[in-house]
């Protein structure tokens, strides 16, 4: 088995659940255990737009307690975790900068590990585990079905700061579908934005963006749409009513989490993997997978 | 300095925006030529009327004293989008994040939630506190039902070196 | 007895502005053998090279040293005028006050005052162990190479031929005519594009003066300046050019498809076909990859030999490769379009509707393949709005820093003609940044566009979208208006910069030729000395030095003609004497000189000195940049450098190490 380290951020934590279940349920069925850190802490993402020193101090904190579990490698769910944290160890470069924060973390006996490995979800299944491994351990392969990714936006850009997919034509967690059996579809609104980061201050835009996605997708006439960040299943899923509301259209999308396919196409039962929990019409994509 | 905004009446600040520029990654801001790709592809820009090129040549002029103050810079979706495509790595989204930095440091308009955020984050550690959230079948279930571990809080050194590193700045 | 004149030049206030020349000069009056010391506001005018001449007449010198800026700016002037006084040239000693000592310290005048002494000291110092030397002639032959057959190349061998030199004219494509070839108009003029070029491509191969190569690369240089060896490999086009009549049946009964270069794989050509619309010669050629025969190397198809009247097919030619030798070299190579695919975001690639500016340019050439019918490629219509984004792939720095030049003008070019040749209502719409029209006529052409109903729109898109059914569509912010427009183009024109031509990297290595940050070659100077390379007797012209349109290139052309032609005339080169220079006797044949030598200019040779058969080293004269790296790597002191031998530097050391206050004078 290999321990990776596993850093959930405040959202999976606080709400979202399915996700969190989802993945300590499949990842070992593919030879990954799950460790988790001391501390369950915010990686600094909200609070960027306040004091951004503050943010990066966060993000790296996140790595020090990673570090104290002795383990090469981390995995962050969330895309804007996941973001935040690479940003923070470019900044890490800037010593007077990450001289301030060492002292900080030094307060606390904690210490700055760069050699930790970051990873997402997508690019651990993709990259560490590998399509091989996945399909090896498949019990109940998907048939006929067709989905659309949505991979989100934070861990595809920006390319320079080395991402986990192509910024603009990312194809690894279509890559991780098509390994399960389904079908993915190529659309022109797959790089569009869930809106997430806006869902707090200016409600109605956010819904606004999520209802255009989704009624973009509800035109393709596919199964249902799959994504891996707890900001995205937020909008797509639990706010998928309103957002219909705010676009003026009846929204029938059923949009789970990758690892929740995942899941199914190891043989895991529904309620472990967190089905119970989506709030968009999930039983229309079940009924065509269990069939 | 012999120029003026003839609407405002405002003149360039210099030193306002080499403080902002020197909170940047780079110093690439001042490369804009005004190509108008971050607009053109902007997520933020028909609903919320975000123009990053704009914002990029008023702080290019030095006509930042108003930015902070504005609304227009909490529109933001931070799709990164405008990161990702600009010609000469300007990168809009970097100083919209320094320009809400500033908004705070200068106790300007600042949406509430960021702020209490950073409160909870004070307190707990997250953001937000895990919830109790309900099932498509109408059942209210969290953490303990559905057999998730406890969320473990930080270390009572935390809050104190959160506080300090609040009070920090890059530069 | 030695006697020394010190001039301390003033350079303005580029070298007085920092150091004291007065001081320096009274400092050199206490040297030894000075016997005079001078200061001058400009030591290179014509007065300041008077004086200098008067005193050596006057004091009898025998030995300068002029204190001024780098050798490398007036050394030759001086030489010439000292040896007009009768005195050799290379008894002068420059010393560099300007960029050692003005502009390398110019914030602590004091500090620079003492070095400009001490280097005064040095100079003087050495000064007295110069040697007289003299400038070697060497023959040279009076051909000339031209790398690349398009307008470049071929104004450059025009120009030569007719001057009387002998030109080899290397294309790597079977035709002559590069990127000209493949335009339909010019702009400011529109010209047709072929209507003038032609004449001048048949005038390169009807020239008794050139060797028209086409099909052909070079393979390898040896030699020096004035004395190039060139091999060149001339592919076989498997049709024999002396039968071949360009009648084009054996294209007709060819089975196998292949792309059309020319036509930017717009269409397919035959594996036998004449390359492009108005080829230069125009004669077949097979293509060997795809020929059924060639490539199975079977008994198989040969339908062309069939049906070829003139019996000019055959399978069986092969390579040749030619030597010649030439004594100069213009290297005119072309550049190549940028790649829109790699900006994933146009959909360049991905939709058949999205073109670059080369591709459209073969469309709207009569003799391209859609027989000059605007359309878009997807369906074959007549587009109704057709839009043209610029710098695409330059100006940025994600691919391109460079500003392609020639991208407004082409768009402008393109605009103009979609217009006058869609009779159907069109809406033509250009998003740029910028609109550079800098040349002759160029922005009465822009004028002209903008009186035609062409939109432009002052933004460019971030990307460019495709529906499900395939049409395109996207967003772009016009800044004049403040409105953010939605486009549902038809065809979508993207203004492609141009790029360094892909064997930049083979022949930079071939000619020595070094290439600058953006890849293309770099110039002597970029002010000053835009048609040479850094190695002596390769001249640059058109875009390969960098990207640049038809009349500068022609320019260019012409420019490095007159160069190539100025290097050869007189029929001999002179070469500095500063070389080195081997002790046959001292010699022990150890190689270890050809080893170090960048320059390939010392060999081993099997010789008779003093009665006895040795290996011995030896100069070739006209290759030695007099580097000194063998004569610091001879094991025995056989190799001593002209004017660099040890007494020469050790005594310029010694008195750099001396206290500043000098002793002795006259």
């Amino acid at each position: 088995m290999l321990k990776v380290a596993v850093f959930w951020g405040c959202c999976i934590q606080s709400n979202q659940y399915a996700y969190e279940m989802s993945l300590r349920e499949t990842f070992p069925h593919l030879g990954v255990e799950l460790v988790d850190l001391n501390e369950a802490i915010c990686c600094g993402d909200p609070v960027k737009s306040v004091n951004d020193f503050a943010a990066d101090f966060l993000a790296i904190r996140v790595l020090a307690l990673a570090d104290q579990t002795g383990l090469e490698n981390l995995l962050v769910p969330c895309n804007r975790c996941h973001f935040t944290i690479s940003e923070a160890r470019e900044t890490m470069r800037n010593p007077k900068i990450a001289g301030k924060i060492e002292e900080l973390l030094r307060e606390e006996g904690l210490e700055y590990n760069p050699g930790i490995r970051v990873w997402h979800t997508i690019d651990m299944l993709h990259d560490l585990v590998g399509l091989e491994k996945l399909k090896k351990a498949l019990k109940r392969p998907l048939k006929d079905v067709k989905v659309a990714s949505h991979v989100g936006c934070q861990i595809i850009r920006y390319s320079d700061l080395g991402r986990v997919d192509d910024a603009e034509n990312p194809q690894k967690l279509d890559d991780l579908i098509r390994a399960l059996g389904a079908e993915t579809v190529e659309y022109a609104e797959k790089l569009d934005c869930c809106g997430a980061a806006l869902t707090r201050s200016h409600p109605d835009s956010a819904l606004s963006l999520a209802g255009s996605k989704l009624k973009a997708v509800q035109a393709l006439k596919v199964g249902g749409m799959v994504v891996s960040c707890p900001d995205c299943q937020l909008m797509f899923d639990a706010k998928q009513k309103n957002a219909g509301t705010t676009v003026g259209a009846k929204l029938s999308v059923p949009v789970v989490y990758y690892t929740q396919l995942l899941g199914l196409a190891l043989g895991i039962d529904q309620d472990k993997l967190g089905l119970n929990l989506n709030q968009s019409p999930v039983d229309q994509l079940l009924s065509k997978i269990s069939a | 300095m012999g120029v003026t905004d003839l609407m405002s009446m405002a003149k360039p600040n210099l030193e306002s925006r080499n403080k902002i520029l020197s909170r940047l990654r780079g110093k690439e801001l001042v490369n804009c030529f005004q190509c108008l790709k971050c607009t053109s592809g902007c997520t933020a820009l028909k609903l919320l009327e975000l123009k990053p090129h704009e914002i990029v040549k008023l702080v290019n002029l030095g006509f930042v004293d108003e930015l902070p103050s504005s609304d227009i810079i909490w529109t933001c979706v931070t799709c990164l989008k405008c990161v990702q495509r600009c010609p000469q790595k300007a990168s809009p989204y970097h100083l919209i994040i320094a320009l809400r930095n500033q908004a705070v440091e200068k106790e300007a308009k600042v949406p509430e939630t960021y702020m209490k955020i950073v409160s909870s984050i004070l307190e707990t550690g997250l953001a937000e506190t895990p919830q109790k959230i309900v099932t498509r079948k109408m059942e209210t279930v969290d953490r303990e039902c559905l057999k998730l571990p406890k969320v473990r809080p930080p270390k009572e050194s935390f809050q104190a070196c959160f506080m300090k590193a609040m009070e920090g700045k890059k530069c | 007895m030695t006697k020394i004149g010190v001039y301390v030049c003033h350079c303005g206030l580029n070298i007085a502005g920092v150091v004291d020349v007065e001081n320096v000069v009274e400092y050199a009056k206490t040297l030894p053998d000075v016997v005079i010391a001078r200061h001058y506001a400009y030591m290179c005018s014509e007065p300041g090279q008077r004086m200098i001449q008067e005193d050596i007449k006057a004091e009898k010198l025998d030995r300068v040293v002029i204190a001024t800026c780098s050798p490398r700016m007036h050394e030759e002037t001086f030489r010439g005028a000292i040896a007009e006084t009768g005195l050799n040239a290379y008894l002068m000693e420059i010393v560099n006050l300007r960029e050692h000592v003005a502009w390398a310290h110019t914030h602590e005048p004091e500090k620079a005052t003492e070095k400009a002494k001490a280097l005064v000291r040095m100079g003087v110092a050495r000064a007295k162990f110069l040697e007289p030397l003299e400038k070697r002639s060497v023959a040279v032959e009076k051909s000339v190479l031209v790398v690349g057959g398009g307008i470049a190349g071929i104004q450059t061998s025009l120009d030569v031929a007719n001057a009387g030199f002998k030109v080899y004219l290397v294309e790597k494509t079977p035709s002559i005519g590069g990127r000209m070839a493949q335009l339909d108009k010019t702009f400011p003029t529109l010209d047709c594009s072929a209507c003038i070029l032609t004449p001048r491509m048949v005038d390169v191969a009807k020239h008794c003066n050139i060797t028209l190569l086409t099909n052909a690369e070079v393979m390898d240089v040896k030699g020096f300046v004035g004395n190039y060896e060139v091999s060149i490999l001339k592919k076989p086009r498997y049709v024999d050019s002396k039968k071949c009549v360009g009648c084009e049946l054996c294209t007709e009964t060819c089975p196998v498809k292949i792309p059309d270069r020319f036509n930017e794989s717009l269409t397919e050509k035959r594996a036998i076909c004449i390359y492009s619309a108005h080829s230069v010669p125009k004669i077949a050629i097979i293509n060997p990859e795809y020929c059924l025969r060639l490539k199975l190397k079977k008994n198989v198809c040969g339908k062309c030999q069939a049906v070829c009247e003139a019996g000019a097919v055959d399978f069986e030619q092969k390579p040749e490769i030619i030597q010649v030798k030439v004594g100069g070299i213009v290297l005119a190579v072309g550049s190549e379009v940028f790649d829109a695919s790699s900006i994933a975001e146009l959909s360049y690639g991905r939709s058949k509707n999205v073109i670059s500016n080369i591709e459209f340019e073969r469309i709207c050439d009569a003799a391209g393949p859609t027989g000059g019918k605007i359309i878009s490629p997807k369906d074959g219509k007549t587009p109704k709005t057709i839009v043209f984004i610029q710098c695409v792939g330059s100006r940025d720095k994600r691919f391109n820093e460079y500003c392609c030049r020639v991208g407004c003008m082409v768009t402008l070019k393109q605009a103009i003609l979609a217009n006058e040749k869609i009779h159907e209502p069109v809406s033509i719409y250009v998003c740029y940044s910028d609109m550079r029209a800098f040349g002759k006529g160029y922005d009465e052409f822009y004028t002209r566009a903008r009186e035609m109903d062409i939109d432009f729109i002052a933004g460019i898109p971030s990307e460019i979208h495709s529906a499900a059914d395939g049409s395109l569509y996207f967003d772009v912010y016009d800044k004049s208006t403040n409105k953010l427009l939605e486009i549902r183009p038809d065809l979508v024109v993207l203004g492609t910069g141009l790029v360094p031509n892909n064997d930049m990297a083979k022949i930079s290595a071939l000619f020595h030729a070094s290439r600058s940050a953006d890849g293309f070659f770099l110039e002597a100077h970029p002010k000053l000395r835009p048609l040479e390379s850094a190695m002596g007797g390769v001249f640059l012209a058109g875009a390969c030095q960098g990207p640049k349109d038809i009349p500068d290139t022609v320019a260019q052309a012409s420019g490095a003609a007159a160069k190539v032609i100025d290097l050869l005339s007189s029929g001999q080169i002179e070469l500095e004497p500063l070389k080195a220079v081997v002790d046959k006797e001292a010699c022990s044949g150890c190689r270890i000189c050809e080893a170090v030598c960048p320059f390939v200019a010392i060999q081993l040779k099997l010789e008779v000195v003093k009665g006895q058969e040795k290996l011995a080293a030896e100069v070739i004269e006209a290759m030695c940049q007099g580097c000194g790296l063998c004569g610091s790597a001879c094991p025995t002191g056989a190799i001593k450098i002209e004017q660099y031998n040890n007494k020469q530097v050790l005594t310029q050391v010694k008195a750099a190490l001396a206290e500043a206050c000098a002793e002795g004078g006259k």
